[in-house]
């Protein structure tokens, strides 16, 4: 498998030849998806400025579990 | 003397090793850089502090077991019970499915990345899922591909999804397959309206068909150059994890999770059940028991919330599955529900048989409770009583044990369709077979029903 030289000499999984092209394709797709949503978020933002001094805003309803404290 | 943990050989970071009763982990200097990072970065911190990973101290290098290689010796915290995969309900795999994307995620804010995935790296311990594994980590580089993709494709995503569209007895192929369900498999396995959830299409479908398709061949060039962005790492990451909690199993079929609300005997001899077998745990005091056909662990609590390092094995997933809702709801620490069928217990696996430990293996603990379970072992499995003595014997010294004669109606069902080859199967019978190997310290009627109690240690020879 020459995808090797891409990744670090330690590492000790092989990623997969096929695993290595899929990932490539669903990362292209999900990432422009991640963009668009932070870009969003950014334009969202710009329109609703906060005064300075003004907390971040929470969702207050958002309910957290343990493994959003990570 | 020390010891190589014998599943502890794949990564060349380092290794896990035992001396003198107590488990190390030796870091390599090949791993000096990444762990260094890890410390540094404030990651380690981070995840220790949240309880997502297992903290450990640094300790005298001299301990090292291969002094050439060593950078550095660390004590990590002790998990009493390395439990497995195959042995998790759904809640417990997919709990651990999202840790590992959360860990995952919250490497890359601290310039690292999760380089392994593996279920084994993750425990249920204290109550909670955790990663073991300090040396799963090392310095992200901007453009590298997750290289733990296939790894958590095969280890939680494929499981968890035959889990919910097939059936939750599926996550048994964990058993047959040591590094996780191959993906051509479970891509076969699940049915075809798998193939509308965008999630499962892209990671276990395609992604089957791609690794067939590149299965002999070598990447050409320009595919091998094309770097994968930082938003695309975490684009693909957020999307692994859409597709785990989008999947959730509805209403469990359950045989035995109903067993307390339709059994024969009165709340008066529940009661009275409680109380004997708090009694005989007063007595012998165990710092750990093993509650074997546990069902959803009403007895095992008597143990656990005292503070007693519990384990509750049943063979019945959705009797674990609710017994882990209360752990959580609960927020209780002692105990561990885990699914098992005693009448063919996790055998050890993996390379020289020693990755994965058998049940046995994993004892003896100082107290096995076995209520309920003997007449399911002898009269539905045929297994002789004094073999059943000695399974019991093996995994633990005190023995807190429940005969239920063939007068009583559960055991009436179970001879119902078929005929009554036990001949010895009555209470004479059962002490006669026992009595050859432990002691019986007390015995106790059960009123309100035709069940007897025992505490039983047993005996040296």
């Amino acid at each position: 498998m020459h995808i090797h030289f891409l990744l670090k000499p330690l590492a000790y999984l092989d990623p997969g030849t096929g695993s290595f092209i899929i990932q490539m394709l669903a990362a292209g797709l999900l990432g422009g998806v991640v963009a668009v949503r932070i870009y969003w978020k950014k334009i969202v933002a710009w329109f609703k400025r906060k005064k300075p001094g003004e907390l971040e805003d929470t969702d207050p309803t958002e309910v957290r579990d343990e493994l959003d404290e990570i | 003397m020390s010891k190589r943990i014998a599943a502890s050989f794949r990564d060349p970071s380092g290794f896990m090793f035992k001396q003198k009763g107590l488990v190390y982990r030796q870091i390599n200097k090949s791993y000096q850089a990444d762990y260094d990072a890890l410390m540094e970065s404030g990651l380690y911190e981070r995840l220790t502090k949240s309880g997502a990973m297992i903290a450990h101290e640094e300790v005298d290098k001299a301990l090292a077991l291969i002094p050439e290689l060593v950078y550095k010796v660390v004590k990590p915290e002790t998990i009493n019970f390395i439990s497995y995969p195959y042995e998790w309900c759904f809640s417990q795999l997919r709990e651990a499915a999202l840790l590992t994307l959360a860990i995952a995620k919250r490497s890359l804010e601290f310039g690292m990345s999760l380089k392994d995935a593996s279920a084994y790296n993750v425990q249920h311990f204290k109550g909670r899922a955790v990663l073991i594994d300090t040396l799963s980590f090392e310095i992200y580089r901007e453009g590298e591909p997750w290289i733990a993709y296939r790894q958590f494709c095969q280890h939680f995503l494929a499981p968890l999804a035959l889990m919910v569209y097939c059936d939750v007895r599926l996550s048994q192929l964990m058993r047959v397959n040591i590094d996780g369900i191959p993906l051509d498999l479970a891509s076969a396995l699940l049915p075809n309206k798998t193939y509308f959830r965008f999630g499962l299409l892209m990671h276990i479908h395609m992604h089957a068909r791609s690794q067939k398709r590149y299965s002999d061949q070598i990447v050409v060039k320009d595919v091998v150059k094309a770097k994968m962005s930082r938003m695309a790492l975490i684009g693909l990451l957020e999307s692994l994890e859409t597709t785990v909690k989008n999947l959730i199993v509805k209403g469990i079929n359950t045989e035995w999770a109903g067993y307390y609300q339709d059994n024969n005997y009165s709340e008066d001899a529940f009661q009275a059940k409680k109380q004997v077998i708090s009694a005989f745990l007063a007595r012998i005091k165990p710092d750990s028991v093993w509650d074997l056909g546990a069902n959803t662990g009403e007895f095992s609590r008597l143990a656990s919330d005292q503070g007693i390092r519990t384990v509750a094995f049943d063979i019945d997933p959705g009797a674990v599955t609710q017994n882990y809702k209360q752990v959580k709801a609960k927020h209780e620490k002692n105990i561990l529900p885990l699914v098992m069928n005693l009448t063919n217990p996790s055998p050890s696996l993996g390379w020289h048989h020693q990755e994965r430990s058998s049940l046995a293996a994993r004892g003896p603990v100082d107290a096995i409770l076995a209520l309920a379970l003997v007449h399911h072992l002898a009269i539905a499995n045929n297994v002789p009583l004094l073999d059943i003595a000695n399974f019991f014997k093996a995994l633990g010294r005190f023995l807190i044990v429940e005969f239920v004669p063939k007068t009583d109606s559960q055991v009436k069902r179970l001879l119902a369709t078929r005929e009554d080859i036990f001949p010895d199967y009555n209470q004479s019978g059962f002490e006669t077979a026992f009595g050859k190997v432990y002691k019986i310290l007390e015995t106790q009627a059960l009123e309100g029903s035709e069940r007897t109690l025992y505490l039983m240690e047993r005996r040296i020879n």
